[in-house]
Order: structure tokens, then C-alpha cells, then sequence
């Protein structure tokens, strides 16, 4: 299981990593594991606005369906339309298949470090 | 968790490190580090172990049986035998389903009754209150018995390992077989949840389940769990209950009709008595017919039926969403998910399945009973509405070794248009050179080993060409004239006298004392004959409807017999249904175990003697083997079983004589054939008869000549009767020497292949073959392909499907023929050269085509012709009024 530290975790198992700033999240590779094979994802709009701790979105596996929280409010300022064809990215490469950017967040969450994030999933069992 | 419970390969799954979930209180794997697409899709392309040991296992015994399973299950019972299962479902009263199941006649003394892991408290307490009025018990067996579903294209393979070599089940749908894995009991079944074409079920002892298991991993199984075995079950659009049976997503019972899987799981036999739910039933099954009909009047018992639905736009549709058309709700979905598929290019029998995979979202629906095929809903996906349309499978098993997922949207290109006015003329001088190339290529460059086909002297067919190809001689013998033959048209005195030469010719040529000629193919003639026999069975009542034959003994398709005495060629609107199986009265010729393409003679009297058929068929179109008419016709005389033995000859008409068999001679009493295969005719067909003017059956000899005209025919193709009076008079000149080349050649070839490293079918010890025909295995489904292969270098074969193959797209084997090579003066250092370059195309793929061509250059002159002077002379004359 990977935590890298060049980014911040949510307790919903989002990342995000902050490019100047514009804040870039997505799942981490516990959340992938966890759910399994990804075959869709609902993304939201450029232009959409998010609101931290409330869905943004979803992710589709082959049982089910889970809510992606967005561990900030903004305005959504791009998305990753890769993930429409090959959703199973998120799969194979969590860290670096980016899900939404926004640009000038209006509010973050308390995000953990890698080190804590990792603490908690240990104790997530 | 630790109240649940688990089977007997529970450690091997916590092992495996799959993810364990409660599934109707067992237990078991949902998934395995591989995930549920990896474990779809491996398979879809190899071989999957499944531990379906969680299912109930219920063995019923007792004399009472029968009668109790023909009452508490929808299916008529009565069609087993054993080695056979069916798909069932246990009724409750209202027409709903308390589960579905399948049920196994492993053996005659007892039933296996599988039903759902989740359902089988509610069926064993179900099953109990009904049981009582039957001398008959039901025992759990589910803890003694593991089972494992070995299911993929390999699976076969797989289990041929274990059994050491003997086919685990025979090649058809439901078969069941008992025999030791490695020294293991086993119970094989060729039955399966995944759609699979080739796919088992196999029950071991519990003690033997992990050794099974990890023996079929060794093999290159790999094992998928519940949640691969949901979307192979979806795909294949079969019914899980508690979702497309039981309870609709609005709380209602979901009726049976409603589950397209009815139509085979319900029998309103007779021999089913009352049985549970039968009334509802019925009133269902008559809404069912009228919607078949699109008659939506009385929709009332069947409101609404299971149906695939694909979704159209991007998405994933799951169990419960609601489906809308033109603003109204029409009902829901009951199962849906992405699933995924791969990817295939090119089409037909060249398609090319690819590594690549895509996904699908896809669905099985419960919608309004009046939405048809294509139709298109809006699925309501979380609040947004998508599209989806309703197509009539998301699969097809048609064509084994592998399933072949249907995409919608799926268009076929055509390449082919009507002429127009505009293009007429450069259609035709297309049309010509492409004809003339063909002919030359097939005649100058090609070795043409198709067994059923041959190529007529210079003589016949010119004659075939002549006038009479363009006229009517329809004739009848009327009583009024001492059964003279009488004609409708004018102009036939030639041809009559034709016919009569011609009838005469093929007497002697067969040896028998009646021949209609007029039939125009070989299916004709068995057609012809089929009416004759159910016309002079019904002669003496005419105003009833007409009983049609039955029981029938013929050869099975798969073990090469023709098309002709199946129920689905020729024999199908004469063949009757029997009553208690519900399944057409035939029952086929058995193969020997030691070598499946020779008939088992005493198995065949032991079958005689239980059917007591009505008409014996014998003839194949795949084969090595004399027909054992001699044995048969003693053995039905001594028991004094009153049968008619007829032999359709076809691809052996030609070999009729001492090195191959006198069939009348051994006992038939109709022969029909082919004209053009080792005959040396035209395209036609022929029925020889024996029967003498004071045998009661020469009556069937004269319903023969009305079945033929007016039955079948009304214009005879006289220009092939005409050239056909030629071939007959080559095959009386030159058939001993040419029969005997032939077989020799045959022989001689097989050998060849041999000894060139190719796996040639047939006993060794009588040089593989008695006819005409070789038969070389190239590889279980490797067929097509490599007879594709030899086309492109020139030599034509044609692809076989073995007697243990599931179909001819699975065909292992090449087909081949030596008539037509021989009548081209091929002979044994020519087979051995052919024998030599067909290995170098098949096993290391060379390219021969102009060895092959170079080959056939030096045989374009035919044998077996009367070829005196004074005849070609004649014949020369003769083109040239022929205008050829």
C-alpha cells in the first residue's frame, strides 16, 4: 500500500496536492484497493461548484457505488475525462490519475500527512 | 462472520486471499486479488473454478420418485434418461417460483435435485409437506458431496487430463457421465451458470474437494468468485432468483412465463397430473402465446416479462433503477453492472478474438409485457435519464470452443447490390472472366478433396446441357392403361425412352428390382421416402390426421450422420414427437468406445430391441466405416421386429460392389444416394427399392414413384437425367476398376498421412478407411482455420467436426475425399506426394500452392470415360449442336 508524502490525505480517502494554487485530488491507493475493479466514474462539470465534505461525484465498481467526497469548496476548474474511457486507471495508478482540479479553493479540510493517513487506515482495520 | 457457515474449500479461499462475504449465510469468496473483471474475463478465454459448494444437494430416492418430482417441479421428468439433467423450477400454487434448480439422472435409481444456496431451508420445508403423499424420500446430501464449477474453453481439456484421456461428458448440453478423476469418484456434468459453451459441474467427495481443486489449478485454472460468477450469469442472461424470479423490485411475485427460460422448464404433460401451479400456469403460458403473437388484448397473468436491456448512453445500470417510454413507467431493472468483454476483429468464421477487452453496461429487466425486441427506454440512473435499448441476447454459445459476446449497435456491412441499368453490362463481363477463372482454378490449379464432390466426364456433362435441360416430361402411370406412363407434354418420346434406359441401367447397377430417378438430389430422395413410409403408415385411414414416423433409428449428426435424418433437416415434418420425453421420436446409432466413427453392433440390438423402430436409417456423411446392414437385418428378422431398413448411401453410392458393399444384398430394402459424389452423375438424387410385385410393401414402392411425382417434384431436370443415363453407363463399365482404385487410394493416402506425422482418424488395422473418405485431426477447433489455410495453397478440404466435438466451429478435423483425384489418374505416388506437401502446409505452414498447382497440371485427363474414337467423334458432333 502507498502513501506518498508529496501530498495531503482526507479520512474519506481522497489526496490532494496543492500545483501553485490549484488543489488536485483524487483516491488513494487505499481507496482503490478497497473498491476494487473501478469501471465508471461520474465526474462533475468544469465550472461546477464543490463543497468540502459533500459528494462530487462517484466511483462505480462492479458491486457498488461510492460517493467521492471533495475535501474543498470551489469551483471545479478541470477534470480528468481520461478516467470516461478507462475508468481502471484509478486502479492502476491512484497517485497519478488525478480526478477534479480546482483552482483558488474557498475552503479546506483538516487533512492528514502521509504518515498520519497511514496510521489511520491501519487503525480503519 | 464466524456464524456462517463454510464449505469444504473454505481454507483454500482464505488462503487464496480472496475477500469473504455472507451470502445466504455461507461464507464465501466474492473475489480473489485477480478481481471480478480479471476472473470474467479469464473465463471467457481459459478456464475458472468456481466453488458452488454452497448449493443444496437433495437426493431422491424411492419408488415414488418420479411421480413426486413430476409434481412439485414444472418439467416433465419423463425426458430424462440417465446421463441427462434438465433445467427446472419448483412451483408454488400462484405460478410464481419457490426457486429454480436443475435435476441430474446421474444413474436410474435416484434423482440429484440442485437448488440455491440461499433457498434451500425454504425448498427443503417446501418439499417435505409435499412429499408425504409419495413413496419417495428427500435426503441432504449438500456436506457429503462438494461441488466445483470448472467452466472456459480449456475446461474440457482440463478435465480430459484427469479422466486420462476420455471425454468427460458426450458433447452436448446436460450430458452427465460418472467416472473416476485420477482415481477420485466423480460425477461430471456438462451443464454450468456461466454461458459457457463448454463448461462442468463436477461433484466429488467432500475429502476430494481440495484435491480437485488445486489439481485443476496445476492444469492453468484460476479461481473467480460470487462476483465474476454474477456477470458471467448476466451476460449469458440467465435468471437469479431474488432477482429475476420471487420478488420484482415493487414488491410483487414475479410469474414464471415471465423468465424466457420457461418456455424450457414447463411441460403441461399429460404425465405431470396437477401439478403444482399448473392451472396459473396455463393461464400464464396462454397469455405467453399471445404475446408471441403480439396480441397484447389480455395481458392480465403475464404483465410483464425478463428481457436484456443494454444500456446506450455512458453509465451503469443497477438492480431497482426504474425504466420509462414515452413518459410512462414500464417496469425496472432486476440485475445490472459493467461487464466486461473482449474485443474481437473480423467477422464470421475468420473472427479474431483480441487480448484487448472493453466493458459493457448491461442489464436484465422486468418491463411491460408489450415492449418488443430493439425498443428503447430511459433508465433512471440516479436521477438522471439515460437510454438504453432492448436487445434479444447480450450472447451467443453457438459457436464452440468459446462465448461470443453480441454488442449492440452491431451493423453488417454488404458489398453486394442488384445491377442497374448503368452497370449491367460491366456486371456481366465480371461475371465471365470471374466464372472462367474459377473453373480454371478448381479444374487446372486446385487438388479438389471435398468427399461429396466430384467432377462428371466431358460426356455427361454435355449431355446434361442439351435439350432436354430446357423441357417438362412429367409423367404417371395410370391404372386405365396397365400402369402405362403417361405424359403431360409433348416432345418427350426421347427423354421417355431416356428414363427408362436409365431406370434399367441403375437396377443393375445397384441390383435391385425398382429405381425412381426423378428425384433431383439426394435430400429429395430422403424426403420422398420419408413421405412414402408416413403415407403408406397412414393408408388405410384418411380421414384422420396423419401419424408421422416414430421411432426412428438414424446417425446422429455429431457422429456423422447427414442432415437428412435429422430432425432439424429432412426428417423434420415426418418424424413424431414421442409423448412421455416431449422430444422427437429418434433415437441414433451408437458408436464403440474404441473407435466412435464404427458402429456399435450389439449396443444397436440392445436399442432395436427397446424402441422397437419403425425405420432404420443408415448412412453418414463423415465416414470411414461399412454400415453393419448384414448384422441388423439378421438380428431384426430373428426377433421378428417389424422395421424397414433403409440405407441413404449418398457419398457411397459409387462404391455399391465387392469392395465396399452390396447393401440390397445385405438386407436394405431402400437405398437413396447422391448422383455426383463417388457416382459419377450430374447433381441428382436416386432411390433404389426391392420390393417384389407380390411383397405386400411393393406398395410402398408405388408410393414412392406418387411421393416422388407429384410429391416432390413436378419439373425433373431432364437435361441431368439425360447426362445421367451417361454416368450410369461409365459407372456399370468401370466400376470394379475404379471402386478398387479408389479404396486402395484412400487406404493409401490415410497411410501416407500417417507416416508424414498427421493424425489420421479410423483403425489402423484396416488402413483407417473402407470408403472414399480420410479423416485427419488437426487440433480441437483448429479446423476452419487450417482448411482456410489449404484453400489458400490450392487444396481443397472442407472442416469436420469430430464425434467429440460440441459444433462445427469447434471442428478438430479435415474431411477429405480420393474420387475425384482418382478419376484424374491420381494414383499412389501422387497421394504420397499430396501427403508429403499437405504436412508441409499444416504442420509448418509452407507454402505449397504451386506444388499443389504443378501437381494437378500433370492430371487434367480423366479415367474411367469411354474414350474410343468413334465416341469422341460423336461427342464432338454433339458440342457443336450444343453450341459448346
Amino acid at each position: 500500500m502507498l502513501y506518498p508524502d508529496d501530498r495531503m490525505y482526507s479520512k474519506s480517502h481522497e489526496w490532494v496536492k496543492t500545483e501553485g494554487e490549484t488543489a488536485v485530488i483524487g483516491i488513494s491507493d487505499y481507496a482503490q484497493d478497497a473498491l476494487g475493479d473501478v469501471v465508471f466514474v461520474n465526474l462533475p462539470g468544469e465550472g461546477d461548484e464543490v463543497a468540502m465534505g459533500e459528494a462530487f461525484g462517484d466511483v462505480e465498481s462492479v458491486k457498488a457505488v461510492s460517493d467521492l467526497i471533495s475535501p474543498v469548496s470551489g469551483t471545479v476548474s478541470a477534470v480528468n475525462e481520461e478516467l470516461l474511457d478507462a475508468p481502471e486507471n484509478l486502479n492502476k495508478d491512484p497517485y497519478g490519475s488525478w480526478i477534479l482540479k480546482v483552482e483558488n479553493p474557498t475552503d479546506t479540510e483538516e487533512l492528514l500527512s502521509a504518515a498520519d493517513y497511514e496510521a489511520f487506515c491501519a487503525s480503519e482495520g | 462472520m464466524s456464524n456462517l457457515k463454510r464449505t469444504q474449500l473454505y481454507d483454500i479461499h482464505v488462503a487464496a486471499g480472496a475477500d469473504m462475504v455472507d451470502f445466504g449465510g455461507w461464507e464465501m469468496p466474492i473475489q480473489y486479488p485477480s478481481g471480478i473483471i480479471a476472473e470474467h474475463l479469464y473465463t471467457r478465454q481459459v478456464c475458472s473454478l468456481f466453488d458452488v459448494s454452497h448449493m443444496g444437494r437433495l437426493l431422491i430416492e424411492g419408488p415414488g420418485r418420479t411421480g413426486f418430482l413430476q409434481h412439485v417441479l414444472t418439467s416433465n421428468v419423463l425426458a430424462l434418461e440417465p446421463g441427462l439433467a434438465q433445467y427446472c423450477i419448483i412451483p408454488n400454487e400462484n405460478g410464481g417460483a419457490v426457486d429454480d434448480a436443475y435435476l441430474y439422472m446421474f444413474r436410474e435409481e435416484d434423482f440429484l435435485l440442485v437448488v440455491n444456496a440461499a433457498n434451500k431451508e425454504k425448498d427443503l420445508l417446501h418439499l417435505q409437506a409435499l412429499v408425504k403423499d409419495y413413496d419417495c424420500t428427500i435426503t441432504d446430501i449438500s456436506a457429503d458431496w462438494a461441488a466445483i464449477a470448472v467452466q472456459g474453453p480449456k475446461s474440457k481439456e482440463m478435465l480430459t487430463v484427469l479422466t486420462g484421456g476420455e471425454a468427460p461428458t458426450e458433447p452436448v448440453k446436460n450430458a452427465l457421465r460418472s467416472l473416476p478423476l485420477e482415481g477420485h469418484s466423480a460425477y461430471i456434468a456438462k451443464t454450468g451458470y456461466t454461458g459457457e459453451p463448454l463448461g462442468y459441474e463436477v461433484y466429488v467427495r467432500s475429502v476430494d474437494a481440495a484435491w480437485l481443486w488445486n489439481r485443476l489449478a496445476e492444469l492453468g485454472a484460476r479461481p473467480a468468485g460470487l462476483g465474476a460468477r454474477d456477470t458471467l450469469r448476466l451476460e449469458a442472461g440467465l435468471p437469479l432468483y431474488g432477482h429475476e424470479m420471487g420478488a420484482a423490485p415493487d414488491g410483487s411475485e414475479i410469474p414464471i412465463f415471465a423468465v424466457p427460460l420457461a418456455k424450457f422448464a414447463v411441460s403441461f404433460s399429460p404425465h405431470k397430473g396437477n401439478f403444482v401451479g399448473r392451472a396459473a400456469l396455463e393461464r400464464q403460458h396462454a397469455a405467453f402465446l399471445r404475446h408471441m403473437n403480439r396480441d397484447f388484448s389480455d395481458a392480465s397473468p403475464l404483465l410483464r416479462k425478463i428481457a436484456p436491456i443494454a444500456l446506450v448512453d455512458r453509465g451503469v445500470m443497477r438492480a431497482g433503477m426504474e425504466l420509462y417510454r414515452d413518459g410512462r413507467s414500464v417496469g425496472w431493472i432486476t440485475s445490472g453492472t459493467m461487464v466486461p468483454y473482449f474485443k474481437t476483429e473480423g467477422e464470421g468464421l475468420t473472427t479474431v478474438i483480441l487480448q484487448e477487452s472493453g466493458k459493457r453496461s448491461i442489464g436484465l429487466a422486468y418491463v411491460d409485457s408489450d415492449l418488443l425486441e430493439n425498443d428503447e427506454v430511459e433508465v433512471d440512473v440516479r436521477g438522471k435519464r439515460l437510454k438504453a435499448v432492448l436487445p434479444a441476447r447480450h450472447m451467443s454459445v453457438g459457436a464452440p470452443p468459446y462465448a461470443r459476446p453480441l454488442l449492440c449497435g452491431y451493423t453488417e456491412e454488404t458489398s453486394v447490390a442488384a445491377s442497374t441499368d448503368d452497370d449491367r453490362r460491366e456486371s456481366i463481363l465480371i461475371l465471365l472472366r470471374q466464372a472462367a477463372d474459377n473453373h480454371q482454378w478448381r479444374q487446372e490449379r486446385c487438388v479438389n478433396l471435398i468427399p461429396s464432390e466430384n467432377t462428371p466426364s466431358r460426356a455427361v456433362r454435355l449431355l446434361s446441357a442439351s435439350d432436354p435441360a430446357f423441357r417438362y416430361a412429367e409423367h404417371k402411370k395410370i391404372l386405365s392403361f396397365y400402369d402405362k406412363d403417361v405424359f403431360y407434354y409433348q416432345g418427350t418420346k426421347f427423354i421417355d425412352r431416356v428414363e427408362q434406359l436409365l431406370v434399367e441401367e441403375m437396377k443393375a447397377y445397384l441390383g435391385c428390382q425398382e429405381v425412381e430417378t426423378r428425384v433431383i438430389s439426394g435430400q429429395m430422395s430422403n424426403m420422398a421416402v420419408f413421405s412414402s413410409l408416413m403415407d403408406w403408415k397412414n393408408r388405410f385411414d384418411r380421414k384422420s390426421e396423419a401419424k408421422r414416423l416414430g421411432y426412428v433409428m438414424n446417425n446422429h449428426i455429431i457422429k456423422g450422420g447427414h442432415l437428412s435424418a435429422q430432425p432439424m433437416g429432412a426428417l423434420h415434418d415426418y418424424i413424431a414427437i414421442d409423448p412421455v420425453t416431449e422430444k422427437p421420436a429418434v433415437v441414433s446409432f451408437p458408436m464403440r468406445k474404441d473407435n466412435p466413427y464404427r458402429t456399435d453392433v450389439e449396443e444397436t440390438k440392445k436399442l432395436i430391441d427397446r424402441y422397437r423402430p419403425e425405420l432404420l436409417i443408415f448412412g453418414k456423411s463423415m465416414v470411414l466405416s461399412k454400415e453393419p446392414v448384414a448384422a441388423i437385418r439378421q438380428f431384426v428378422d430373428e426377433e421378428h421386429i417389424p422395421t424397414t431398413i433403409m440405407y441413404d448411401m449418398a457419398h457411397v453410392l459409387g462404391l455399391v460392389g465387392d469392395h465396399f458393399q452390396r447393401p440390397f444384398e445385405e438386407g436394405a430394402e431402400i437405398v437413396t444416394g447422391s448422383s455426383h459424389k463417388t457416382f459419377f452423375g450430374p447433381q441428382r438424387g436416386v432411390i433404389g427399392v426391392n420390393y417384389r410385385p407380390d411383397e405386400l410393401k411393393y406398395g410402398l414402392w408405388e408410393t414412392v414413384e406418387r411421393r416422388t411425382f407429384p410429391g416432390s417434384v413436378s419439373n425433373h431436370h431432364l437435361g441431368t437425367q439425360l447426362g445421367m443415363l451417361m454416368a450410369a453407363y461409365e459407372m456399370n463399365q468401370f466400376k470394379d476398376e475404379y471402386q478398387r482404385c479408389v479404396i486402395e487410394n484412400a487406404k493409401f493416402f490415410a497411410r501416407s498421412l500417417h507416416d508424414e506425422g498427421l493424425n489420421v482418424a479410423g483403425d489402423p488395422a484396416v488402413g483407417y478407411t473402407e470408403t472414399h473418405q480420410v479423416i485427419i485431426c488437426v487440433g480441437y477447433g483448429e479446423g476452419p482455420e487450417m482448411a482456410e489455410r489449404l484453400e489458400e495453397n490450392n487444396v481443397i478440404v472442407n472442416y469436420q467436426a469430430t464425434p467429440n466435438e460440441e459444433g462445427f466451429t469447434a471442428s478438430g478435423a479435415l474431411r477429405m475425399g480420393v474420387s475425384e483425384m482418382t478419376r484424374f489418374g491420381f494414383g499412389k505416388e501422387d497421394f504420397a506426394h499430396l501427403a508429403h506437401l499437405m504436412a508441409e502446409c499444416i504442420l509448418r505452414n509452407r507454402p505449397i500452392a504451386e506444388d499443389v498447382a504443378h501437381l494437378r497440371a500433370t492430371h487434367e485427363e480423366m479415367r474411367f470415360c469411354f474414350d474410343d474414337a468413334e465416341i469422341e467423334k460423336a461427342l464432338a458432333a454433339l458440342a457443336e449442336k450444343v453450341g459448346l
